[in-house]
């Protein structure tokens, strides 16, 4: 049977942890998803400089293990275990989310964005009131998914000292000898975020498939 | 009003309009025919520069649309365009779909755009479809809101490509009939399609094209009863006779 006297004993450890990872995938999160967005339109406007560019960026990032990208700014950059964390976490999945939002902008059929220029809208007003409302759409699961991800991910952080729940789930094994429970009381607290973070994503996908 | 000259496109090596010359004046209804795959739908997708022509010059009511320099958003918003597959927004109900553009592009209040979006909806006779979404409609009235979207701007041209095409049988009429209306209204149209009787009863000139080229052109009546070039003739009897 699980300890629960575990949990009690150290609520307070695996509180500071557990607001941490909080912290760390709420920021990772946001500055993913601006980051993304970015790259994404990068990718696919009529400007091949900047698509090279964005295309590198993704091809670079998402094809390196999410450990060295941390690595190198904990040990490269010498930034503290939290701020490279949170860094190597947001890039990391920028390139994944900026995947994501470029498949579903051109999974909208080209005769939307025809049928909008042809009626004198301009590229940025087609894409805005046209292209976009109906990617976004498309982009929500996979979106989630890569949030879901982000917040697993932000495990990395205990690698590098970075405070957050895994680490203190290893603090409080390494002072109690216990490894079993003290990780099944972690895993709960992921679960915690995760599972509302999952359901939210089912009740958003469901609803704007309603409007179709 | 619209001006071929000399122009000639190329995708890669493919040539897909040789040397075309074509003049189509305002207020006259141009309806081009031919085999699939002959430019027909190239050449019209030219006029309002959703292809770019490789040589040659055109040019729409003295302006030149291959020019750089030419707003291409201001000669977009005087020519409509309606597709074979629509091309509706399906976020946006009936009457949004036909408001966005005469707001956006012609900075027309809501009030406005919405008296102009059902003055237009009443005349392709859907009036009460205004708030549906597109999925709502069928095939015909998803195509007459179209044009409605397309008329709302207020265009001195309306180019249909293959309008008709996508629609089932049955609702094929109530499109063309908004569109022989709109004829009558002297309308400036460069329609392509496979609909022979709308041609021959609604067309000023026909235009054939076969290959990237124009082979013929003629009025409807001479253009059916004695098609010059061979290739026409062979075409017409293949899709008259079946």
């Amino acid at each position: 049977m699980l300890d629960f006297s575990i949990l009690t004993e150290n609520l307070d450890m695996y509180l500071v942890g557990f607001k941490n990872t909080i912290m760390s995938s709420l920021i990772a999160l946001v500055a993913s998803l601006i980051l993304g967005v970015l790259v994404a339109i990068m990718r696919i406007a009529p400007l091949k400089p900047l698509n090279w560019l964005g295309t590198a960026y993704v091809e670079i990032i998402r094809n390196i293990p999410l450990l060295i990208i941390t690595f190198f700014f904990f040990l490269g950059l010498k930034l503290s275990g939290i701020y490279a964390g949170t860094l190597a976490l947001t890039i990391y999945t920028s390139s994944f989310i900026a995947e994501a939002i470029r498949a579903g902008i051109l999974s909208v059929p080209k005769g939307q964005m025809e049928a909008a220029r042809s009626s004198g809208l301009t590229y940025g007003q087609a894409m805005r009131l046209v292209i976009l409302p109906q990617a976004v759409k498309i982009v929500i699961p996979p979106l989630g998914n890569q949030f879901i991800n982000l917040v697993k991910n932000s495990s990395i952080l205990a690698v590098v000292a970075g405070l957050d729940l895994m680490y203190h789930g290893d603090l409080i094994s390494s002072r109690t000898f216990i490894v079993f429970d003290v990780y099944i009381f972690v895993a709960a607290f992921y679960l915690i975020l995760t599972i509302p973070l999952s359901l939210g994503v089912g009740y958003l996908e469901k609803r704007l498939a309603k409007s179709n | 009003m619209i001006v071929f000259d000399q122009v000639n496109k190329y995708y890669g090596d493919f040539h897909v309009l040789k040397n075309i010359n074509l003049t189509i004046n305002k207020g006259e209804v141009v309806v081009v025919i031919g085999p699939s795959g002959s430019g027909k739908s190239t050449l019209l997708r030219c006029i309002n520069r959703l292809e770019t022509i490789s040589e040659g010059s055109l040019s729409v009511n003295g302006l030149n649309v291959a020019d750089k320099k030419t707003d291409i958003n201001k000669l977009r918003r005087n020519i409509g365009m309606v597709f074979q597959h629509f091309h509706l927004y399906p976020h946006k109900t009936v009457l949004e779909n036909i408001m966005l553009a005469p707001k956006k592009v012609l900075g027309q209040t809501d009030a406005e755009a919405k008296k102009i979006a059902q003055k237009y909806l009443e005349k392709v006779g859907i009036a009460d479809k205004a708030n549906s979404f597109p999925s709502q409609l069928s095939g015909g009235q998803q195509q007459r809101v179209a044009i409605a979207r397309g008329l709302a701007m207020g265009p001195e041209i309306m180019l249909f490509d293959e309008p008709t095409s996508a629609l089932d049988p049955e609702m094929i009429g109530e499109v063309l009939d908004v569109m022989k209306a709109l004829a009558h209204e002297g309308m400036t149209m460069v329609v392509v399609t496979h609909e022979m009787g709308f041609a021959r009863e609604v067309a000023d000139r026909i235009v054939f094209m076969d290959e990237g080229k124009v082979l013929e052109e003629a009025i409807p009546a001479e253009f059916y009863a004695n098609p010059r070039e061979e290739r026409a003739r062979l075409f017409l009897s293949r899709i008259l006779n079946h």
